[in-house]
């Protein structure tokens, strides 16, 4: 069982340069996410949630301000994080289960020891059976499931999930959701999650960081308190409808919806 | 008492028709025209010779050429095997050359500066204009006709090999990135095998042209190989010899093709170019 990192990002600004001049892509902004919460940043294409998360994962530095996991302040690329993106990583050449082995495999872990996980969490997924399979041979909803164990496998402490589900049809993101809410109520990680669905960010998230339009800001802060696990009959709630109604009139607010 | 659904000659509603035999037989089936085209194209030739009345200096009858070759065997397979020699030496020697480079290329930001536009002029120049000056240099042996399909083939596979390695997508590359994996382990798990399916591209382009190389090399100063017993039949007014070389020539680059496109079934049967 993995416990979940705490992250604190303070005063972090990004502003890229370009050739006609700077562009400020996000902040200044302030967010405190405590250990297992499943954190959602919902905001419209292009506000830089996306640039956040690459910050959080060390992978691109903040021209301003300090991101910390677990109280550390992060200057390099975090290798204790699990990251997905809209375009998954499973490498055509190697099947599903070496996909998820791959993970291990370049920290140096030995994946024979973690046989056992591997199969677990593709059970969770519903892929048992599928483990032989090439990544082309699977549908694209398959396929971000089995991302999903690619980037928990190794038991972070934080999972940086860039809009897993955005290149995937509405039915299959429906049915996909629950899967991913099953991972993390088993393993527990903190999450954030990008996502410009309003429906799939009140369903899945403890907390939702409403985004304003660039340069993104964090806007509102929204507890979502309601029962888990979130299934077809808690959507159809008057509090889950209301939530959404109210995150609604937030983007009516910004003139984005 | 036999009904419909049993019966093997009634197709039932929602299954495939039965698939074709697998095996030698589809294939045949498949090539049959290609077959045809083929044997046309020779009658078509024959016939041709005998209605136009064309004189034997200039050209032969297919059949012909089968017969006077067959007769100047020995010779020719023992041209076919020089040529075929220079050709392989040189490719083989281009691919372990020229892969490590464009490694380096697409790794280095001072080689992308220098060295790729200095290759991407050098591609522009026919490579066979060096010929010449490496046989005035190297004399009539093999090196200079290594030399010369080395460099043919060399830029192809160069210049795909540089577009290979440099164009691992981004997700993959902050992926490696966030499991803190050394450069070495990155290479061998994920950027070798996502750069061989454009390696291969160069390969196969290469192995499609070197015999070009060995052959006009041949041609401009050499004393056996196939591209020297060319000119020389042609000179001699031999055109049915000269003919029976110049058909064991794509015989050379098909088997070189054969082996590049068996090797990329081996080492990447998951590439959307190969699998079915």
């Amino acid at each position: 069982m993995s416990t979940g990192a705490t992250v604190e990002v303070r005063a972090v600004k990004k502003v890229f340069g370009t050739d006609d001049g700077a562009l400020h892509a996000f902040g200044p902004a302030e967010l405190r996410i405590g250990a297992g919460e499943f954190v959602s940043l919902l905001g419209p294409s292009g506000c830089g949630k996306s640039t956040l998360m690459l910050m959080i994962a060390g992978l691109l530095e903040p021209t301003e301000g300090e991101i910390f996991i677990n109280d550390e302040k992060i200057t390099s690329p975090r290798t204790d994080i699990g990251i997905m993106f809209q375009d998954n990583t499973l490498v055509p050449w190697r099947d599903i289960y070496g996909n998820i082995s791959l993970q291990l495999e370049l920290r140096g872990i030995d994946p024979k020891a973690n046989a056992d996980r591997i199969h677990e969490l593709l059970r969770t997924v519903r892929l048992q059976g599928f483990e032989t399979r090439l990544p082309h041979e699977l549908s694209g909803g398959m396929q971000q499931r089995a991302a999903f164990c690619q980037a928990l496998v190794h038991d972070p402490g934080t999972v940086l999930l860039d809009e897993p589900l955005g290149k995937l049809d509405a039915m299959t993101r429906e049915s996909i959701r629950s899967d991913l809410q099953a991972l993390w109520l088993q393993k527990n990680p903190t999450v954030i999650f990008v996502t410009h669905s309003i429906e799939e960010a009140v369903q899945l998230s403890s907390r939702i960081c409403v985004v304003t339009p660039r340069p993104g800001c964090i806007g509102r802060e929204i507890d979502i308190d309601l029962p888990w696990p979130r299934d077809a009959q808690v959507k159809r709630s008057d509090a889950f409808i209301s939530y959404v109604r109210d995150i609604q009139e937030i983007f009516h607010g910004y003139g984005v919806l | 008492m036999a009904t419909a659904s049993s019966d093997p000659r009634v197709r039932r509603p929602g299954r495939p028709a039965p698939s074709m035999p697998r095996g030698m037989f589809p294939w045949l089936a498949q090539s049959w025209m290609l077959f045809a085209f083929f044997a046309a194209f020779f009658v078509f030739w024959e016939l041709s010779i005998s209605l136009f009345d064309v004189p034997a200096y200039i050209l032969n009858r297919p059949s012909e050429i089968v017969v006077n070759g067959w007769a100047d065997i020995d010779r020719l397979i023992r041209y076919f095997y020089i040529t075929a020699l220079e050709t392989v030496l040189g490719y083989v020697v281009a691919v372990i050359v020229a892969v490590p480079v464009g490694l380096a290329i697409a790794f280095s930001s001072i080689l992308r500066r220098t060295v790729y536009p200095f290759f991407v002029a050098v591609e522009m120049t026919p490579k066979i204009a060096f010929a010449p000056l490496f046989i005035s240099w190297l004399g009539f042996g093999l090196l200079p006709k290594v030399i010369i399909v080395f460099l043919v083939c060399f830029f192809p596979i160069v210049l795909n090999a540089i577009l290979a390695f440099g164009s691992l997508s981004e997700e993959l590359t902050r992926f490696c990135r966030s499991t803190g994996a050394g450069w070495f382990r990155v290479f061998v798990k994920v950027r070798l095998p996502a750069a061989l399916p454009q390696c291969f591209v160069g390969f196969k382009y290469a192995a499609l042209n070197a015999t070009v190389g060995a052959t006009i090399a041949e041609f401009i100063g050499s004393d056996q190989g196939l591209g020297f017993y060319i000119q020389i039949m042609t000179g001699n007014m031999r055109p049915d010899l000269a003919f029976a070389g110049i058909f064991l020539l794509p015989l050379l680059g098909l088997l070189m093709f054969g082996c590049v496109t068996l090797a990329e079934r081996l080492l990447i049967p998951w590439h959307i170019s190969v699998r079915r």
